[in-house]
């Protein structure tokens, strides 16, 4: 019973790993229904800013953060006009096709430019820890779950009551009937993606103080992040929240209890079961996967 | 006279130069091209790109300074083995559409396996510097040579380290040690974790007191730590690939996790300078089984040994500016004897080149990284000729601790103490 406080703050901590790269996944899919195989790339970049920042200029991954916030949405709305404008009225397929050369060309320009050698961003607080009773909490993945915790709220805040947020949700609902209403969707796509892209180089930034950084680092998280951005709902930021923690509870009691080896069989199999009991997923409008095609 | 007796000195020193130089100056006559096969993309190429280096490094010194192979300039053709199904098509292009009747690679034992068995189809020769999966020379294939020993003899190595030198060190008797085995489980992590088992407990009596596989891209171990805190065993025998260990040390440390030994093998995980690079100081403890480290004694080895030895440190200093690493010496050193084999066999065919393998038999000390070579039918080299030596993370680098003769270092933090005095 000593290890049920521990089990639970590393549920809530890896959770908040995860909700932290799914909102932006979610938000792209939700808005522009593309499926972002780049996603995890993006992820990736934000770990190498971190580093080089950190290894070149001796600037905190936390300073880094605030100073790349117009940087990273800059990349991303520029990765936006040069790969995603082109192709974001043709098919799935094409999207699709897309998205995983942006990731294979990302991991290789990566490869080339920084090598494969795993780097680690080791700050002088890199083992503090904070002890909560039997539990210890480390501090950067505190950071990052309240981060992930603030940057789900806002999203879910700006899409709710914003004016940007209504017409986003507009056009996620029908893109054609928002441009007969006068909606520029083309301005409404450049900026889901910025943003959402900025929310996944906010987390890579996050994350390179806990993580290693390597060119195909984005793989190790991004399939997780894929299955709790369906279990929530597609397009569902609560929901891709919550079912991130119910991944991370999954994946650290069945570690625990059962074995490592058989953590991915335990959440894919919660995967499929609530699929074929909710298809939409546990917040997702049925049907949602065609609404604004 | 005194001048006749001069002309004598300098004759013989002029004739015993010459007789050095002899087959650094011999003129290379066209070109003998191979086939290396790395993962140099994806995820194992941190290892892929050293063991190309190590490969790239030994092919210069072969050609400049030890007659190339068979009198030809020795050159390489490279292949990309990202994942099985592409090392085993890079595989069948190095052969079919670059010509090369030997291919060497490919370092990993989830590669090997296919690789080898797409340069068999093809009827090429497949010589293994690295991959140590048991099962890679358990197929009756003849055209399969490993120069590295393999998992059985991984977990052999750590097995002696921990009864022959651990058990006394920690005042305790073999069967009183408590062992629990972690590894990531591919079939590396799995075949050397498996033979160690089966050796600690049937050999020494060892007590098994956990036994965990993970998948090495896992997010969080922390499930496992706190698993093998319950356990308390005193030896940690820990495979790991590579960003594994990292995040293993750094949330054990977290947990403050206290275990008296922790003991890898291979040039992945705690053997690669990344582990180094990420923790600083903080990496001291952790022992690793590798070729052999800084305060190696090059002296123990066989002339001729010792002169390849020095060669390729220097080599490697001089082309990357750091010291040598796992990667560079198990290709290095793989190389080196495909090029003895070459040069005894004089030809490419597989048969004759094969009774030329088998017929080699160089003890201990006489090859790279002190090794020997006696290979078996199964085109396996002896585990006993591939000298193994346990490496120690002391100040922030991997050194030599073990077998003590050979090295001028000796292993620390036995017990390990707590995270913070293991400077």
């Amino acid at each position: 019973m000593h290890v049920v406080p521990q089990l639970i703050v590393s549920t809530i901590l890896l959770g908040g790993i995860y909700a932290l790269i799914a909102v932006g996944l979610t938000l792209i899919f939700g808005v522009m229904r593309v499926v972002n195989f780049a996603h995890g790339e993006f992820l990736m970049l934000g770990m190498y800013l971190a580093f080089w920042a950190f290894a070149l200029l001796r600037l905190d991954p936390y300073l880094t953060l605030v100073l790349s916030l117009p940087l990273i949405y800059g990349f991303g709305w520029l990765s936006y006009r040069m790969v995603m404008r082109p192709v974001i009225h043709a098919s799935h397929n094409v999207q699709i096709f897309t998205t995983v050369g942006l990731s294979i060309l990302l991991q290789n320009v990566a490869l080339v430019l920084w090598t494969a050698d795993s780097q680690f961003v080791r700050t002088s607080y890199y083992a503090v820890v904070v002890r909560l009773g039997n539990a210890v909490l480390n501090l950067a993945q505190l950071v990052a779950f309240a981060v992930a915790v603030l940057c789900t709220a806002a999203l879910f805040a700006f899409m709710r009551w914003s004016y940007t947020g209504k017409v986003m949700r507009a056009t996620a609902q029908d893109r054609a009937v928002a441009s007969l209403m006068g909606i520029d969707t083309g301005r409404v796509f450049a900026l889901t993606w910025a943003v959402g892209v900025t929310c996944v180089g906010v987390a890579g930034v996050l994350l390179a103080p806990i993580y290693p950084v390597y060119p195909t680092v984005g793989l190790q998280f991004v399939l997780i992040a894929y299955v709790a951005v369906v279990l929530g709902g597609l397009g569902d930021m609560a929901g891709a929240l919550l079912a991130s923690l119910i991944v991370a509870a999954v994946e650290v009691i069945g570690s625990y209890v059962i074995g490592t080896a058989w953590k991915e069989v335990l959440y894919l199999l919660l995967f499929i079961g609530i699929l074929v009991v909710r298809p939409a997923g546990l917040f997702g409008q049925r049907g949602a996967e065609a609404i604004g095609t | 006279m005194r001048y006749v007796k001069w002309a004598l000195v300098m004759l013989g020193f002029a004739a015993v130069a010459l007789g050095i130089d002899a087959v650094q100056g011999q003129q290379l006559t066209g070109e003998y091209k191979i086939g290396v096969l790395e993962p140099l993309t994806g995820n194992l190429a941190v290892q892929g790109k050293l063991h190309l280096e190590g490969y790239e490094i030994m092919r210069d010194l072969i050609n400049e300074r030890f007659g190339g192979v068979m009198g030809k300039k020795l050159v390489f053709v490279t292949g990309d083995a990202v994942d099985p199904t592409v090392a085993a098509s890079e595989a069948t292009r190095l052969a079919t559409r670059e010509g090369v009747k030997i291919i060497s690679g490919t370092f990993s034992s989830t590669l090997c396996g296919a690789a080898s068995e797409a340069a068999s189809r093809q009827n090429v020769i497949y010589w293994e510097s690295s991959c140590v999966d048991p099962r890679l020379t358990r197929r009756g294939l003849k055209n399969v040579f490993r120069t590295e020993i393999d998992g059985t003899g991984f977990g052999w190595y750590n097995v002696e380290f921990i009864a022959k030198h651990l058990a006394h060190r920690l005042g305790k008797k073999t069967s009183e040690l408590r062992v629990a085995y972690l590894s990531e489980d591919s079939s590396y992590g799995q075949s050397v974790t498996e033979s160690a088992r089966q050796r600690a407990k049937q050999e020494f009596g060892m007590q098994e007191v956990g036994l965990e596989y993970y998948t090495f891209t896992t997010n969080d171990l922390t499930p496992i730590i706190l698993k093998l805190k319950n356990a308390n065993p005193d030896i940690l025998h820990h495979i790991a690939r590579d960003q594994d260990a990292i995040l293993f040390w750094r949330q054990a440390r977290e947990q403050n996790f206290q275990v008296k030994a922790v003991v890898h093998a291979g040039a992945t995980g705690y053997g690669a300078p990344g582990f180094g690079k990420a923790f600083g100081n903080d990496a001291n403890g952790p022992f690793a089984l590798l070729e052999p480290g800084p305060g190696l004694i090059i002296e123990k080895m066989r002339p001729e040994g010792q002169r390849i030895e020095r060669a390729f440190r220097e080599a490697v200093k001089a082309k990357t500016g750091s010291d040598i690493t796992g990667g560079h010496q198990l290709a290095g050193g793989g190389l080196w004897i495909l090029k003895l084999a070459l040069d005894a066999a004089k030809t490419d065919d597989l048969d004759r080149f094969r009774a030329a393998v088998l017929a080699m038999d160089l003890p201990v000390g006489s090859a790279v990284n002190g090794w020997g070579v006696k290979f078996d039918e199964t085109g396996q080299n002896s585990n006993a000729r591939v000298q193994h030596y346990m490496l120690q993370w002391q100040g922030g680098q991997l050194v030599t601790v073990w077998p003590e003769e050979f090295t001028t270092n000796r292993a620390k933090w036995i017990p390990l103490g707590a995270w913070d005095q293991r400077k």
